[in-house]
């Protein structure tokens, strides 16, 4: 015979679709929430931990957190002193590249800019499968030189370089990234207004390395106020990673600079961001309730359809021990196919979201799905024990006789 | 032989009453009844008597306010839910004038969940839904067949497990005369070949006739045939 439980799903198709539908929303809800939330802190540590260097150097005067580093701290000087530094009487630096962070609005995206030199940007940001694409910025660096020599040689031209000027030799000009374009809807060609000046696109990267958009140092250096010769911070290749531990020893206690590794990044965000990760909690545990909420009111709905049932199990003897089982079964099959459901229903809500909001990182962690699959199951046992208790304390007689 | 071996079912002195509001109505008031051993009894009155409260007291649905309802000797009154749905389940089967089948299920396995319940067998159900005449459309839902159809299940239901007693709410109120003349025709069989004992609640004498005994009861309490 068919169970009585599976009997009740098949028989109301509808009402057990809506009900794992339900159980689905409130699954996929909780997984996505928490992947939005977290993701887009992950992707920003991602695209840090993603350039071709192992470490960052940045002033020693600066916070031991660098996450929100700006400024011109680290000047030429320090560029030679890394290069000389030697470690057991070896070279260990392989390369260097220093670059200028700015904060600014690229069509009305709020984003950090990096200022880097063009042949930098093949060094530390170009990789297999994250080629650009168009082309990169002041090709031959003829705006940096152009510049610098300008603002070198004193006289009056050095404060009064237009901005026709500085487009037309090639310092407005910018790459940015793949989301950055489908979220501004940007292409290469375009213009874009960056700090007051009119930009254009001349490039495009995957994204998932530093930052969105990349302008030529020298450019970043002049709208920051900086010397050409200052930089935010630098990030240096080794000739071999087993030296990093040294290398950073040595840079902190040597010099007026300090070096951290790429992936204590990840650390600083997180050290930064940890109010925010409270609140993030916050509001998934408040999901997590409204989701068992969600959970219970759907399948105490289902258990008061069943009145009638009880009763007639009831009138043919069955035990609180039968009938308890029975609703318990049907809401486990519910739950269980909500589940399944909201579990791969949350990938797609995640595309939805980064393909209308391409700024914004859905990570599907396994522990939120952990955490919803007994969520959920949790919420489902709950929600259905309370209802079977009331079930099987309901008159029959009263019941048969009213319904 | 004595009075345990006699009767089957004995209502002793049976007080029920129910709120309506802010007033209570007091169904039964003292009620007495003695249902003998293999007997088949017709219980009439006019509606709101109490007939059909007697039958959920009988069958330990409901419990009463005061007096004893007495099963096979075992006086009920102190046993728990429990024990009660021990009783309803080995000795006691229901039939409803509305059915209550279970529409999500067949025919069939309706009776196979009654017999699960019992925790007995199924192996004879093809056998007695061929003898009610509803084999053939035993594997269809409840709702798919016609109310005499859905009668001759429940009484099919109701005597799967050869109980005790037969206990009928008014079974042939939704059917048709001849719906209702076969329905009557199984109590009948049931109660004379395998001694079953039922107890019917109708307003119909012509249904009532069917019974060796005819009990009428008026304002909660039988005023005549119960000897």
């Amino acid at each position: 015979m068919l169970p009585l439980p599976l009997a009740n799903i098949l028989h109301h198709r509808l009402r057990s679709l809506l009900s794992a539908l339900g159980v689905a929303i409130a699954v996929c809800m909780l997984i996505t929430l928490s992947g939005l939330a977290r993701g887009t802190l992950e992707e920003i540590a991602k695209r840090w931990q993603g350039v071709n260097a192992d470490i960052i150097v940045y002033p020693a005067h600066w916070s031991d957190n660098i996450t929100t580093i700006g400024g011109g701290g680290v000047g030429r000087g320090d560029l030679k002193m890394l290069k000389s530094l030697k470690v057991g009487g070896k070279p260990v630096i392989d390369y260097l590249v220093p670059i200028c962070i700015l904060q600014g609005k690229v069509a009305k995206v709020n984003c950090n800019i990096v200022g880097i030199k063009p042949e930098d940007f093949h060094l530390l940001i170009e990789k297999p499968g994250k080629k650009l694409t168009g082309r990169i910025f002041d090709p031959h660096n003829k705006f940096a030189k152009w510049l610098e020599a300008k603002l070198t040689t004193p006289s009056e031209e050095t404060l009064s370089i237009s901005r026709a000027e500085l487009a037309r030799r090639g310092g407005l000009e910018m790459v940015i990234d793949t989301r950055l374009a489908r979220s501004t809807g940007l292409k290469i060609g375009d213009k874009v207004y960056v700090a007051g000046h009119r930009f254009k696109i001349v490039g495009e990267i995957p994204a998932g390395v530093l930052a969105r958009a990349f302008i030529p140092l020298a450019t970043a250096q002049w709208l920051m106020d900086l010397s050409t010769g200052r930089y935010t911070l630098i990030f240096a290749k080794l000739h071999n990673t087993s030296t990093m531990g040294d290398v950073i020893r040595k840079i902190n206690t040597t010099s007026r600079l300090k070096a951290t590794s790429l992936g204590q990044y990840r650390n600083m965000l997180e050290a930064r961001f940890g109010i925010m990760y409270l609140y993030i909690d916050t509001v998934n545990t408040i999901t997590l309730i409204v989701a068992m909420l969600f959970v219970l009111v759907t399948l105490y709905t289902i258990v008061i359809q069943h009145r009638r049932e009880i009763a007639i199990l009831k009138s043919m003897g069955a035990t609180r021990r039968f009938i308890l089982r029975e609703i318990l079964t049907e809401a486990m099959i519910l739950t269980g196919m909500g589940t399944v459901m909201g579990i791969l229903l949350a990938p797609v809500a995640g595309a939805i979201i980064e393909a209308f909001l391409p700024l914004l990182t859905v990570e599907i962690s396994p522990r939120w799905v952990l955490i919803s699959i007994l969520a959920a199951a949790g919420g489902g046992i709950l929600a259905a024990v309370y209802p079977a208790w009331c079930a099987m304390r309901m008159n029959p007689a009263e019941i048969l006789t009213l319904e | 032989m004595s009075n345990s071996n006699r009767y089957i079912l004995e209502a002793i002195n049976l007080h029920k009453s129910f709120k309506a509001g802010e007033v209570r109505e007091h169904v039964l008031r003292g009620l007495d009844l003695r249902v003998e051993r293999g007997e088949f009894l017709a219980v009439m009155g006019p509606s709101g008597c109490g007939k059909s409260t007697l039958l959920h007291l009988l069958g330990l649905m409901d419990k009463p306010d005061s007096g004893s309802i007495i099963i096979d000797g075992q006086d009920t009154t102190y046993m728990d839910e429990q024990t009660q749905a021990a009783i309803r389940r080995r000795k006691i089967g229901f039939v409803f004038q509305r059915f209550n089948l279970l529409n999500v299920l067949s025919g069939y396995d309706n009776i196979a969940l009654s017999l699960k319940i019992r925790g007995l067998d199924t192996d004879g159900i093809d056998r007695l839904l061929a003898s009610m005449g509803v084999a053939e459309v035993a594997r269809k839902s409840p709702e798919k067949m016609s109310m005499g159809q859905q009668q001759r299940l429940t009484v099919a239901r109701a005597i799967a497990h050869k109980p005790d007693i037969l206990l009928a709410d008014e079974p042939t109120g939704s059917l048709d005369s001849a719906n209702t003349q076969t329905v009557l025709e199984m109590f009948k069989r049931a109660n004379e070949q395998d001694g079953l004992t039922v107890v019917m609640i109708t307003h119909s004498p012509t249904v009532a006739s069917a019974a060796s005994r005819v009990v009428y009861m008026k304002d909660g309490k039988i005023i005549d045939g119960n000897t």
